[in-house]
């Protein structure tokens, strides 16, 4: 071996069997993932497990279920008042029910629900039942002796439970 | 000067290394058979022939078992033996240990090669030996590891290079995993119950299953790579710092990682987060590997597109980055739950031992063989072909699993209706639509298969009729002593202690709560300062001191041996303090009858752990199909534990009482009349054998010494329970129409099914608040 390698290569000086070693520095992205995912492992460890951030197991699969039940019967348009009140926590089913209002019942009930020509609808006062689906009944059927129109045909099932939750948005909860 | 300069020449034990390499390509030929015939039956279920020995639950242990231990285990000691002789400069210590080695490795396949078939199975994966052959294992491995180290004593070399570190490790863990995984108490010569149950078993079970991987599938073989590969390819290792960071980072790394085998069941969520973190944190040394045997062909390239042993050697690194990329993936929680109980860990398997052992052996064969029978390889064209057989075998299989597993995955866990109703209901759905992979997966294991008999053929036509050789080396008469530094010197300096404060320090913070936690952070913090610092003035002392390290093998093999244990250590021992009845929480299961427990035994023997989990995670998908996600107390009974990691089938914990008994009788005797396309086999002798009362009194006591609450019950009133319990099923299964004898083992075998999944509420106020 008359030749040496080049200068920036320096062989370590032991052989094995024949067998030489380089020392190369090691790569600046091997590094990077080395010492990233041990700050991944410490960060997971610290947040998720240590301060309890990521949610247990089976209550979090129980949580999901819980909701997955309460979406799914939303969906299939059967309600009940406690889907109701869940729904007016709901920002989508809010914003749909606002615009729902504003175009349908803000002539009579007033932009802020403080009530006009129809009653309040944000006060503790109930005419028809304070329950929600009382609510929602009044809304499909309508009050025909006391002006409230038959809003059911018109609006339809969604639109009907996203106002109501709307308007229950207003009131304190059960 | 006088001294060194007289020579003797030593000659290498080559003999024992020819030994191991014929008996790897053999028992190779026979595992990968065995292999191509498991993939059939799970294309086709005919191919079980109805005889109990040819089944999948018994073949597939055999599979495993043969390859692993049989060709990958042969292979590794003809390249330890082969490459250590020759950097130690040293003949094997003895001829007798290696002999003793060799025959002994032998004569426990031929006993696994008997008894697997004939159902005689612990009922753990990769763990399914009886217990004599568990002993005669540990014998044979401490023969080994004997004679390994005891030629290291003998060494002409004073340094030890990386590929021996990687076999010291071997060596050493394997020994410590193969013994505690197999630890277990008799109850005749052929059958024994684990010492661990529940939880606690299968934490055992995968710090062991993984590190099996780990230590005797990645570790040996990377020691193998670090010889033949620079040999092969003339060229220098491309970084000694790279060896020596990868080296202790995955030895100390690897043995964290087990619980990632687990995740999602009821194994305590923080074993979990450690499965999952060190998985991801293993995901660099393990390229560290990868990236040392590709950068030393740097300057070979063109040698490896002409020769053999550099093209496998290339690809089967390749498919060790890729393997070593995907595992640390399968281990993320949220890719586990699609991807787990799936067709892709059997890819992902695959790709390891197909790509990685598979072709390493190969290079390795391809190499050794001209050196060791001293005649040029017969064809060069046909290791090439074998090359291009193997590598599209193994394309084959590899995409044919990514793709079943990921549509089991999406199509089992499918819901609609806002996550309320299955996609897919019947299992079923999910096995028909990915038949057609099934048979693809198997043309690949053929085409794979092929490959290695023209390996076979190819050092066969090499070596027939040539004249055998043994390597030798000219050491001096008189070696310099080496420097010795003890084992105090092992371990008092300050590499050592800042390894292991900072080591102590991070679990003080991570176990620890409050105060001490906080003092473990500040550890942690005030020990890495401490350590950059001390290293910027003296470092270049810590790398003369690694350097004499390498010449002390005793503190090296204690220091590796401590780097291995202590994550071991962290996780086992806290869950065998967990495993206590009164700490399981409130659900706990219902000790079996002696009926049922004749049952479960029948169900272990049959293998059945080998499609059917017994394990329902707390998954949305998993709850809707099969029930209540599984508690920890509900199998702290099981010894061994069944909760599985293969869904061929649907999951059994919560089996019991789903269906009437019929349905049972009718369905392990033709699967198809019950379930139309299902693909498990018939269970026809289940008929016609009775089940074996006889046995039950030991199997009662034993199953009593291992803490399992059954009252001291005399033989004869084991018979009076077992007759009246099977009478009670054999007359319900007679007035549903289906009538068989109450002494056979299918009656007892139904009594087991259905009592899957029957727990009782113990009160708060029983158990212990922890």
């Amino acid at each position: 071996m008359n030749n040496p390698p080049p200068a920036e290569e320096p062989l370590r000086p032991h052989t094995y069997d024949g067998i030489q070693e380089y020392d190369h520095r090691l790569p600046n992205w091997w590094l990077v993932t080395l010492y990233g995912s041990i700050a991944f492992a410490a960060l997971y460890w610290l947040f998720g497990f240590q301060l309890e951030l990521l949610p247990e197991p089976g209550a979090a699969l129980e949580e999901k279920m819980k909701a997955n039940a309460l979406a799914a019967a939303r969906s299939s348009g059967e309600i009940s008042n406690e889907i109701l009140w869940s729904m007016s926590k709901d920002s989508k089913v809010l914003d749909a029910g606002r615009a729902v209002y504003q175009s349908t019942c803000a002539s009579c009930h007033l932009p802020d629900l403080a009530g006009a020509i129809g009653p309040n609808l944000k006060d503790a006062t109930w005419i028809h039942g304070a329950q929600p689906m009382d609510l929602v009944k009044v809304v499909t059927s309508g009050v025909l002796e006391k002006g409230m129109p038959t809003w059911g045909p018109v609006l339809g099932k969604t639109k009907i439970n996203e106002v109501t939750a709307f308007i229950l948005s207003h009131q304190p909860n059960p | 000067m006088t001294a060194s300069s007289q020579k003797i020449r030593i000659e290498f034990n080559d003999h024992v290394v020819r030994q191991f390499l014929v008996a790897s390509v053999f028992w190779g030929l026979v595992g990968m058979l065995v292999g191509v015939i498991v993939a059939t039956q799970l294309a086709s279920w005919r191919a079980n022939f109805d005889l109990p020995w040819l089944t999948f639950g018994r073949l597939r242990p055999l599979h495993t078992n043969a390859v692993i231990f049989a060709f990958v285990g042969n292979m590794m000691f003809a390249g330890i033996y082969y490459s250590t002789q020759r950097l130690v400069k040293a003949r094997l210590a003895s001829d007798f240990l290696s002999s003793l080695h060799f025959w002994g490795w032998q004569a426990i396949i031929v006993g696994a090669a008997i008894t697997l078939p004939l159902g005689l199975c612990r009922g753990k994966e990769y763990a399914e030996l009886i217990w004599p052959l568990n002993i005669a294992v540990a014998v044979v491995w401490v023969v080994f590891g004997w004679n390994f180290f005891w030629t290291l004593k003998r060494r002409n070399e004073p340094s030890l290079y990386v590929a021996v570190w990687f076999y010291i490790a071997t060596i050493i863990t394997v020994a410590v995993l193969y013994i505690v995984n197999h630890l277990s108490l008799p109850t005749s010569w052929t059958h024994s119950y684990p010492l661990f149950g529940g939880v606690q078993d299968a934490l055992v079970q995968w710090w062991y299953g993984h590190n099996a991987v780990a230590f005797f599938l990645t570790t040996p073989i990377l020691g193998i790579m670090y010889y033949f590969l620079p040999k092969a390819a003339g060229r220098p290792v491309y970084s000694y710092r790279l060896s020596i960071i990868h080296f202790w980072s995955l030895v100390f790394l690897y043995i964290w990682a087990g619980p990632h085998h687990l995740l999602n069941t009821s194994l305590p969520v923080w074993l979990q987060s450690l499965g999952m973190i060190f998985s991801l944190m293993l995901w660099a040394p393990s390229w560290g590997g990868m990236l040392n045997g590709l950068l030393t062909l740097r300057g070979a390239w063109d040698k490896v597109r002409t020769d053999p042993v550099l093209k496998f050697f290339a690809a089967g690194v390749t498919f060790y980055g890729m393997a070593t990329f995907e595992g640390p993936l399968l281990a993320i929680r949220s890719v586990n739950a699609l991807s787990h109980y799936s067709d892709w860990t059997i890819g992902h398997v695959h790709s390891g031992t197909l790509g990685w052992n598979g072709f390493m052996a190969a290079g390795m064969f391809y190499w050794m063989a001209p050196r060791l029978w001293n005649r040029a390889l017969y064809s060069t064209a046909l290791a090439n072909m074998h090359f291009w057989l193997g590598l599209v075998g193994i394309l084959l299989y590899v995409a044919a699993m990514w793709v079943s597993g990921i549509t089991q995955g999406l199509m089992l866990g499918a819901t609609k209706e806002a996550g309320t109703v299955l996609t897919y209901p019947n299992f079923i759905e999910a096995v028909t639509a990915t038949m057609s992979l099934m048979h693809l997966r198997a043309l690949g294991g053929v085409m794979y298969l092929a490959g290695f008999v023209l390996l076979a053929w190819n050092l066969w036509k090499t070596a027939a009729g040539a004249q055998t050789v043994n390597g030798s080396v000219e050491v001096p008469a008189a070696t310099a002593a080496p420097s010795a530094m003890g084992v105090a010197g092992g371990f008092l300096n300050a590499p050592v202690l800042y390894s292991l404060s900072l080591i102590g320090c991070l679990i003080l913070w991570g176990a620890g709560h409050g105060i001490v936690a906080g003092l473990g952070l500040w550890g942690v913090i005030a020990v890495v300062i401490g350590a950059l610092t001390h290293q910027q003035f003296t470092g270049t002392r810590w790398s003369e001191w690694y350097e004499r390290l390498l010449e002390n093998s005793l503190p090296f093999s204690l220091l590796t041996a401590v780097a291995v244990l202590i994550g071991g250590v962290v996780q086992i021992i806290p869950t065998l303090l967990l495993n206590k009845a009164d700490q399981v929480g409130e659900v706990r299961q219902i000790p079996y009858t002696p009926l049922e427990l004749a049952g479960r035994d029948i169900y272990v023997r049959e293998g059945c752990y080998n499609c059917h989990s017994q394990q329902i995670r707390p998954l949305v998908g998993d709850v809707l199909r099969y029930g209540d996600y599984s508690k920890i107390g509900e199998s702290i009974y099981d010894h061994p534990y069944q909760w599985g990691s293969k869904r061929t089938g649907p999951d059994l914990a919560r089996l019991g009482g789903k269906y009437p008994s019929v349905w049972h009788f009718h369905h392990m005797r033709n699967p198809r009349q019950i379930s139309a396309g299902s693909t498990m086999p018939n269970y026809p002798w289940l008929f016609v054998d009775p089940t074996d009362v006889a046995a039950l009194p030991t199997k009662l006591a034993v199953q009593r010494r291992l803490g399992v609450p059954y009252p001291e019950l005399s033989a004869a009133q084991i018979q009076e329970n077992v007759q009246a319990q099977a009478q009670t099923f054999a007359e319900e299964l007679k007035n549903a129409g289906a009538e068989v004898p109450a002494d056979r083992e299918i009656v007892a075998l139904i009594a087991y099914l259905q009592k899957l999944g029957k727990s009782e509420t113990i009160p708060a106020t029983k158990t212990a608040q922890h």
